[in-house]
């Protein structure tokens, strides 16, 4: 190798690891504030206000945990979350399933304005619907009760899930469809016995999507509901914060366990959370 | 059989009507109540006088708080085009010319804040920035910028930059995984050619990636637009539009003006005012993106 050769190679090797030391930058600064307070979670509030910029904890508080659960209240607003998450993802799935593939497959007059309606969905803020919303589902007796949630957590994720469906539909080969319907199968039954298990993928990617979205939504929680014993989980965090407003570690416990159930979810499913993030941007 | 199943009347209405149903009741009828009320001096109970367009009026012309706002997601807008789009652009490259494993790692870790309920972001934040325990203000004492050590969500130099800043923070691994996307669709012969040609790196990418993936940055772009006007519960829990109005956004303001001021009709007035800007804006930049493509 010449010289000159030897340097540019060396030159290389020290760019590539500059830009890896920039990558783990970046990844450290994602991850930090969530290992800080995971740190002081397991430490007795005072340690939070000493002079060590960081410190490991050296006898672990794990009652600080046990607090977060019993008194953050994480049983019952756990529980509502559970029934109103999946409750609102199965009809979520199940009506944006079916919309995606009338929309993909059929031939009808409207379907340009319905598409309109889809695609609404997904441009108009969540937060402009909180004012009309509050008075509109008054009317019906709706607020300040579980399926006052359900209603609002299935109509906004329904819009990112037809579409998701419709991609989906789009690149899927009609044959077997075709096929059963000139076996004479019922609409039902194709719908079920042959489409569904074709969509797979795509359900799977909108279930998870759907139940992480509503598992973490806050702000029509926090305006349709009144009643504590209604509320969904990230309630736990703000109740802990007013009623043990300088126990900060217990609180960091807090934020821990309501984390732990979305971040487990998307280790789980990344691939899918992922497919269905580009397919609700082509679609944008 | 019918002629054609797949336009079966009574199939179609049975698999559109419920999603439909849903969607009209929870988005449609209601922005037209918000209409309705916006024409109102409503305060959310109560009897309520038809008020013409005064509430339209007197926010477009006597409403500083109003413009602020605007100006302040505009700015979150722009932060998010000329900062956080470009840091996630190189990375995503270098990512892109990672082992398939490692890079996918490093992206399944920009990603976690995105997966994170945003009370707790917000909380997150709240306490790196406390003044009194918050890391960031130790950092920098222990390097000897005590000077500098802030209450950075209240003061008034620093709090909009500080939430915006955590809200480019949360979004950061949805730029870097769009990015990663759209360069994985690049053809290799495409580089190769202009790696042939003498092109340096900085060249291939100016010159040959970039002017590719202009689809892919364009629909970034309006991605960055819907998703700065729809921030809210990152600011409504942080600051709450404080210091003074300082960090004020639409989607708060609007919120308080009809839950805690009880101006409930001139609420409904500043979010249709929303939605107009929300939608036509996210119109706008989609046009314009699209006459450049061609």
């Amino acid at each position: 190798m010449t010289p000159r050769a030897r340097r540019h190679v060396a030159s290389r090797r020290v760019g590539m690891a500059a830009l890896h030391v920039v990558l783990v930058f970046f990844a450290l600064s994602q991850l930090f504030p969530l290992l800080w307070v995971l740190l002081y979670s397991l430490q007795k509030s005072g340690d939070l206000f000493g002079d060590a910029l960081l410190s490991l904890p050296h006898d672990p508080q794990w009652a600080n945990y046990t607090r977060a659960f019993t008194e953050g209240g994480m049983v019952s607003y756990g529980l509502n979350s559970l029934i109103i998450v999946t409750i609102s993802t199965a009809l979520s799935t199940v009506f944006s399933f079916c919309m995606g593939y009338a929309v993909a497959r059929m031939t009808w007059r409207l379907k340009r304005l319905a598409f309109a309606a889809i695609t609404l969905g997904m441009v108009v803020p969540i937060h402009a619907t909180l004012l009309p919303n509050f008075l509109w589902y008054n009317l019906f007796g709706l607020i300040d009760t579980r399926i006052g949630l359900i209603i609002p957590y299935v109509a906004f994720t329904l819009s990112f899930n037809t579409l998701i469906y419709i991609g989906h539909f789009q690149n899927l080969p009609n044959a077997l469809e075709e096929a059963a319907l000139l076996d004479g199968a019922s609409w039902p039954r194709i719908l079920w016995s042959v489409v569904a298990p074709l969509a797979r993928p795509a359900t799977v990617t909108v279930a998870v999507m759907t139940s992480l979205t509503n598992w973490n939504e806050f702000i029509m929680a926090n305006t349709y509901l009144a009643s504590d014993e209604l509320r969904t989980l990230p309630f736990s965090i703000i109740r802990f914060q007013g009623l043990y407003s300088s126990d900060y570690a217990t609180q960091f416990a807090c934020m821990l366990i309501v984390a732990v159930p979305a971040l487990a979810l998307y280790l789980f499913f990344s691939k899918h959370i992922m497919a269905g993030a580009t397919a609700g941007a082509v679609k944008e | 059989m019918p002629a054609d199943p797949t336009r079966s009347r009574v199939t179609i209405a049975l698999l559109v009507v419920p999603g439909l149903a849903v969607i009209a009741f929870s988005l449609i009828v209601p922005l037209g109540l918000s209409v309705y009320y916006s024409f109102t001096d409503s305060a959310g109970f109560g009897e309520f006088q038809n008020v013409g367009f005064d509430n339209y009026k007197t926010i477009l012309t006597d409403d500083p708080e109003f413009w602020r706002s605007l100006r302040n997601v505009m700015l979150l807008i722009v932060a998010t085009i000329f900062i956080q789009n470009p840091i996630a652009f190189v990375l995503a490259a270098v990512l892109s010319r990672l082992s398939a494993r490692l890079s996918q790692i490093l992206r399944t870790i920009y990603f976690v804040p995105a997966v994170l309920s945003l009370v707790i972001v917000a909380k997150l934040w709240v306490d790196v920035f406390n003044p009194t325990f918050g890391i960031l203000n130790k950092l920098l004492r222990a390097v000897g910028l005590d000077a500098i050590a802030m209450s950075w969500l209240s003061d008034p130099r620093t709090a909009l930059p500080a939430v915006i800043w955590i809200i480019l923070w949360q979004g950061f691994g949805w730029a870097v995984f769009f990015f990663y996307a759209g360069l994985m669709t690049v053809p290799r012969d495409l580089e190769e050619a202009a790696r042939v040609d003498g092109a340096s790196w900085f060249q291939v990418y100016v010159r040959v990636i970039i002017p590719y993936l202009f689809p892919v940055l364009s629909t970034v772009v309006v991605i960055d637009v819907i998703s700065s006007m729809k921030q809210m519960e990152l600011i409504y829990l942080t600051t709450a539009g404080a210091p003074g109005q300082l960090t004020q956004f639409l989607s708060v303001y609007l919120y308080q003006k009809a839950f805690v001021a009880g101006e409930y009709g001139y609420g409904n007035a500043l979010s249709v005012l929303f939605v107009v800007i929300s939608v036509g804006f996210t119109l706008v930049v989609q046009r314009v993106m699209r006459a450049r493509l061609r």
